[in-house]
């Protein structure tokens, strides 16, 4: 079987119609992909800028600031890119993020950080892989396969210390520093870990075969698999991936909080899913891209950080972010449908 | 063309910082105060932040609420975002109280004065000052309130073991029970705080220990879930149940007769202590480093007094 899958996989030429499943280059089509993500984001800083009393907004603090706020959120918009990609969702991400804090925390003491990170990412890579192997092998759909392994990764997490927070010994300075340290006393620790799941990302996305296959199975499952890609191998690591993007994500948020927290996360699938759809990604798969992805996320912490700064009643906040995303999607689907 | 884009967004804040002086609004009178609630939807903290402003509106100040959701991380978010407005003073009600570090040591590193309100923290050194209902009195309250009446308690207690507030009453019942020695925990179970979650809980309980007659709930909404479970299993009137709140619902199940005790909190008084202490502060004044609010046991006899009072 396999071998007639690879025998087919060769004179492959895969089902290429938009510009925006093209890997990423100098194209128009990345203009027109994230022109309007630019310039959203452009007007959003010079609204805040306007609004924020005294000019407190647009200051080098307060952006490098805004960066490191968006960096949990945007590592799990990363992982999940990919699993929304190929048509699938991950609802558990948010209860891996306290899966792997407790369990990295928990390990620190015993195993150092090394180990703590390595247990801390092991856990959400198993349950990554768990998502992967179910929604790859069983007809179950992925929204109600990450639905009860969100469940499950919650109920472990809660299991440790009485589902109180785990606090990081003082002593444990590198894992500490994980979250809190600033390289060359400015730029945070969290948002280079993001550049570099972004570096990540990006290529396996859009600079590899294997991304090229991920927008293949997105677009047309069926026509996918009769082209001979091993779909379900390529889910099984999409979703692994998206796990251990969420690992790393809680890793973050403990040592940002100097505690890991079993009822942490809660809700941090839903910004994220914001983030993916805002950054151009389509619910029904087969179109989308990492660097959009990122820019859904800034324009989430922009709107978060200016609202707050601004002043605006945290009943209001709600009402704001809900309308932006819908307004934000409804262009887009507008947009592709023009086209067409 | 991808690139020039990305300039010229690179550029904007550039631009903008530029001619920061312009967007400055001159008359922007009065100091800035936040306030960061672990959840504002309770009305206990409601009512705080309504004693929040009652001290900081009329001197013509600003106060921001924020609503951290009980999210840590989104808490932490907001109180980086409040502090780069370099506010007077910020207000924490801390949703995990190991978590809130970071922010604290943020703080400190600005000079911003934080004033915890509530639930206390791990690092009191890193905090201007901490203002609580007393909760372990609270819980002692309750206990001795029980105590007058059924000095042979077998008791239940309904806990919500990840909130500091209800581990410190909790506490205070048993370091008062230590003194009755006919009193006796049969279980204790977790109620999670609510109506919801009480009553499935309180009936399990009811099942299982068929001497069981009295029952601590650590708060008001999960009185009101016990007391429902407690009807429900045709046990009303053999069950007394002591609480720690005061709300307006506790109070009234209070006045009638399904509920024994409640131990009232101020949260409206927590609130504008909090404030003034952080004006005390501005003002160079010293401020003690762990207030407590004094709670107040509300029984039958002074029921209608109280409610008329709020």
């Amino acid at each position: 079987m396999k071998s007639a899958e690879q025998a087919r996989n060769k004179p492959v030429s895969l089902p290429v119609e938009e510009k925006s499943r093209k890997p990423i280059g100098l194209s128009l089509g990345a203009v027109r992909t994230f022109a309007p993500l630019l310039a959203a984001i452009a007007v959003l800083l010079v609204l805040f800028s306007l609004w924020v009393p005294q000019g407190r907004f647009l200051t080098p603090a307060n952006l490098v600031d805004l960066t490191q706020q968006i960096s949990v959120n945007a590592i799990l918009a990363f992982g999940l890119t990919l699993v929304i990609l190929i048509g699938g969702i991950d609802l558990s991400v948010g209860a891996v993020v306290a899966a792997a804090g407790v369990v990295a925390v928990s390990l620190l003491n015993t195993t150092g950080p090394l180990g703590a990170c390595a247990g801390g990412i092991g856990v959400a890579v198993f349950f990554g892989l768990a998502n992967g192997l179910f929604a790859a092998r069983t007809l179950m759909p992925p929204f109600i396969i990450t639905l009860a392994t969100m469940l499950i990764a919650r109920g472990f997490a809660l299991g440790f210390n009485e589902s109180r927070p785990l606090p990081i010994a003082e002593h444990q300075e590198l894992f500490l520093a994980l979250g809190n340290a600033r390289w060359g006393g400015w730029l945070p620790m969290p948002v280079i870990l993001m550049f570099g799941v972004f570096l990540l990302s990006t290529v396996l996305l859009h600079g590899t075969r294997f991304g090229q296959h991920l927008f293949a199975i997105g677009g047309n499952r069926e026509a996918a698999r009769f082209t001979g890609i091993a779909i379900a191998r390529h889910e099984v690591l999409v979703y692994a991936f998206c796990g251990a993007c969420a690992g790393l994500a809680g890793i973050i948020h403990a040592s940002q909080l100097y505690s890991a927290e079993p009822a942490a996360g809660m809700g941090f699938e839903l910004s994220a899913i914001a983030a993916v759809v805002l950054g151009g990604t389509s619910f029904s798969g087969g179109i989308g891209t990492i660097p959009g992805t990122l820019l859904g996320a800034i324009i989430i912490g922009i709107l978060d950080k200016g609202l707050n700064q601004a002043g605006v009643h945290f009943s209001l906040q709600y009402i704001v972010k809900g309308a932006v995303i819908l307004a934000a999607v409804w262009y887009d689907v507008f947009r592709r449908n023009r086209k067409r | 063309m991808k690139h020039a884009s990305l300039v010229v967004l690179a550029l904007i804040p550039a631009l903008f910082s530029g001619c920061k002086p312009a967007a400055t609004t001159p008359a922007e009178s009065g100091r800035l105060f936040g306030v960061s609630f672990q959840t504002m939807n309770n009305p206990f903290f409601v009512e705080l932040n309504e004693g929040l402003k009652s001290v900081i509106a009329p001197r013509g100040d600003r106060l921001v609420t924020l609503d951290a959701q009980w999210n840590s991380l989104k808490q932490k978010n907001d109180v980086a975002d409040l502090l780069q407005q370099r506010p007077a003073a910020v207000f924490i009600n801390p949703v995990n109280w190991e978590g809130v570090k970071g922010t604290l040591i943020e703080a400190r590193r600005k000079n911003v004065p934080v004033i915890i309100v509530d639930a206390p923290v791990s690092d009191p050194d890193l905090v201007l000052c901490q203002v609580a209902s007393d909760n372990f009195e609270a819980g002692r309250l309750a206990c001795e309130a029980l105590a007058r009446v059924n000095p042979n308690a077998k008791i239940v207690v309904l806990h919500l073991s990840v909130n500091r507030a209800c581990i410190d009453r909790v506490e205070g019942f048993k370091a008062e029970m230590a003194k009755h020695p006919g009193m006796r925990i049969l279980d204790i179970q977790e109620g999670k705080g609510s109506a919801e979650g009480a009553r499935p809980v309180m009936r399990d309980l009811l099942g299982r220990f068929p001497e069981l007659d009295a029952v601590f709930p650590i708060n008001d909404p999960s009185a009101l879930g016990a007391i429902s479970a407690i009807e429900a299993a045709g046990r009303a009137g053999q069950v007394t149940v002591v609480t720690v709140d005061g709300s307006r619902e506790g109070a009234a199940a209070v006045r009638a007769g399904k509920l024994h005790a409640t131990v009232a909190q101020f949260p409206k008084e927590i609130g504008r202590i909090a404030a003034e202490k952080a004006y005390a502060h501005l003002e160079g004044k010293p401020v003690e480093k762990d207030i407590k609010v004094p709670v107040q046991l509300i029984t039958r006899e002074n029921v209608a007094a109280f409610l008329e009072s709020r």
